[in-house]
């Protein structure tokens, strides 16, 4: 087992910290407080390689393994303060640019995935329904095949990046009767005849990462935009959302890191009754429980993009990392806060936003208690 | 020299300094390219992008370690780096006499450089590089344009009592001021394509030059820690303090 990262792959990681760092860092507070998207920082990240780190060279990517693109994420978080923007970048890569790049076809990946990559077209996913969250399948939203387009009816709700996305991926039903079976998927473009999209939705967290409704009123898209098989929807959604569970939460282990280490920085110089904070027990344990919880949830993250770079199956792994690192994350933005006392609770101290952002992880990709029953059903009971 | 569309080669040496940002508080003694010498890359490059030049070379003196650095450079978009293979802390004249055997070899139409470097603040190479090679010099420039078909250069210079414009005749030493851009990040396609550019590295014997180090560094020492400040009880007694104790008033 081998633990250390090759000069190549410290290099990377050296240079998405000193990008991120430098570069994607300002107006955070405000742009949270408005609920602004950064398309300058968006577009940086393109040209920096960011979105493309999984996708092969030949369609504009980096070609980087599984366990390399998680740990530039990581780092990403680590050095970017802006979830809401790791969060549209996260929806982009493991909603889009992944279901494209594992289903479509040759002229549809040489069509979407270069401008995917560098950021020039960015793509969303629309799956959950107003009334088909956890119970995925039972979509409402359908399509029916008229000459050489389908023609796609019904809504969707919670769809990140829905205010600025050029393309959306979109899950349907061509045969409700048929349950799972009866799915499909779809790439359609912004312009679509029929496709209206809802003004932004407003949330707690994650706010500078725009949400939409979308709205398909007999909505056209060509044929050679759907996306896999008829009937196959079901399929590629479980897959999709595998690397979606294992990785969307690369960022967050970095914010831990980061939050960590603030936390023990606040916790040596803030004195009071004439000592460190962190010379009381009740803190110090704090912080230990913050250091086990970003290094037990780095390894889970690391174990299952390393599986996946083995090509073996990861979808028990997916469902564990998914679950335990968005809670290992809420509690150490709480811990953070505790430490921190009023502070913390003030929002130029930067720890209050944190939490309102890592909330959202124990619901979205699935809640925590759908990755509890996903990893019991693969212990069989 | 036959004088085309582009300036056919830029050549820019450039020095690792101890990262300046990276804080007192640093416990790894990280390495950068010289911020100046930064500067010097970026105008380069984007003197190529505009046409105006064809071949971007990068020279840096030093030990393998400073390979990172040169790898920095090639990932920003220099074409190819040389390393001069020389570990021991050279004074500003030797740097100069093996940069003049380097231009001698490499025949570049423009040498830019940062106009110092942040470690030692010398602030002589580019001047001594021009002197050896009998070359005109625009320092402290913070903006370059090309003239008359590319023989010539209008530079213009900082200078603390405002800005002053010169023409150059090329081949010239241009030295950089802060303000004349702000260098570009490494992007991570700029970082793959630098691991398949190469590195040469030639010694001062294989470029014909003897150097010694003419100075030698006795000691160096941080500042001296400031003393606490005391609390005073009254106005009164801060100024029976300033008259007796510090003696100000």
């Amino acid at each position: 087992m081998d633990f250390a990262w090759s000069d190549q792959q410290r290099e990377l990681l050296d240079a998405v910290g000193r990008f991120a760092s430098q570069q994607l860092n300002y107006n955070v507070i405000e742009n949270d407080r408005d609920g602004v998207f950064n398309h300058d920082a968006w577009k940086k990240c393109g040209d920096f390689g960011i979105h493309g780190l999984p996708v092969p060279t030949e369609y504009g990517g980096l070609g980087m393994d599984p366990l390399t693109t998680v740990a530039a994420l990581e780092r990403l978080g680590y050095a970017c303060k802006d979830n809401g923007l790791l969060f549209s970048i996260n929806a982009h890569m493991w909603t889009a640019i992944i279901p494209i790049l594992a289903n479509g076809t040759e002229a549809q990946k040489k069509k979407y995935l270069p401008g995917l990559c560098n950021g020039t077209l960015i793509g969303g996913n629309a799956m959950s329904e107003p009334n088909s969250g956890s119970d995925a399948f039972s979509l409402s939203t359908t399509a029916v095949k008229k000459g050489s387009k389908y023609i796609l009816n019904g809504s969707k709700i919670f769809v990140t990046n829905g205010p600025i996305a050029d393309l959306l991926v979109v899950f349907v039903t061509m045969d409700k009767a048929r349950g799972a079976d009866g799915l499909c998927a779809f790439v359609v473009e912004k312009d679509s005849p029929g496709l209206d999209v809802s003004k932004k939705i407003e949330k707690m967290g994650v706010r500078t990462s725009p949400m939409a409704e979308v709205f398909f009123a007999d909505c056209e898209v060509p044929e050679e935009n759907l996306l896999g098989k008829e009937g196959a929807g079901s399929f590629m959604f479980t897959k999709s959302m595998t690397w979606e569970r294992g990785c969307i939460l690369a960022s967050a282990v970095g914010s831990m890191q980061r939050l960590l280490e603030t936390s023990i920085r606040y916790a040596k110089e803030r004195r009071q009754g004439g000592q460190s904070i962190g010379k009381f027990q009740r803190v110090a344990d704090k912080i230990v429980n913050m250091k086990l919880r970003v290094q037990s949830a780095r390894h889970m993250l690391y174990h299952c993009a390393w599986l996946r770079g083995q090509r073996e199956p990861v979808y028990m792994e997916a469902a564990m990392a998914k679950l335990h690192i968005s809670d290992c994350w809420v509690k150490c933005c709480e811990d953070a806060i505790q430490i921190r006392g009023g502070y913390g609770y003030m929002v130029e101290y930067e720890v209050e936003r944190e939490l309102r952002d890592a909330i959202g992880s124990r619901l979205y990709s699935g809640t925590s208690e759908i990755q509890r029953s996903i990893i019991a059903s693969w212990l069989g009971v | 020299m036959t004088r085309g569309q582009s300036v056919e080669k830029i050549l820019v040496p450039f020095k690792s300094v101890p990262d300046p940002y990276a804080g007192a508080a640093a416990s790894t003694s990280k390495s950068v390219i010289n911020p100046f010498d930064e500067i010097a890359i970026e105008e380069a490059l984007r003197i190529r992008e505009r046409g105006e030049a064809a071949e971007i070379v990068g020279v840096t003196i030093g030990a393998p370690a400073v390979d990172e650095q040169i790898r920095a450079a090639l990932a920003m978009g220099v074409d190819r780096a040389i390393r001069i293979d020389d570990s021991r802390a050279l004074d500003p004249y030797a740097v100069a006499r093996i940069l003049r055997a380097l231009v001698e070899k490499e025949a570049p139409q423009v040498v830019i450089m940062g106009k110092q470097a942040v470690d030692d603040d010398s602030n002589q190479v580019g001047q001594m590089l021009a002197g050896l090679l009998g070359w005109p010099q625009a320092t402290f420039v913070s903006k370059i344009e090309f003239l008359d078909n590319k023989t010539r250069a209008r530079c213009t210079r900082e200078t603390d009592g405002g800005l002053e414009v010169v023409a150059i005749d090329l081949p010239s030493i241009i030295t950089t001021d802060l303000r004349l851009n702000e260098p570009r990040y490494v992007s991570l396609p700029g970082l793959m394509k630098a691991r398949r550019k190469s590195i040469e590295v030639l010694t001062c014997e294989q470029l014909g030059v003897t150097v010694r180090p003419m100075t030698t560094t006795l000691s160096t020492s941080s500042p001296t820690r400031r003393a606490a400040g005391t609390r005073v009880g009254s106005v009164e007694e801060l100024m029976a303090k300033l008259k007796q104790e510090a003696k100000v008033l």
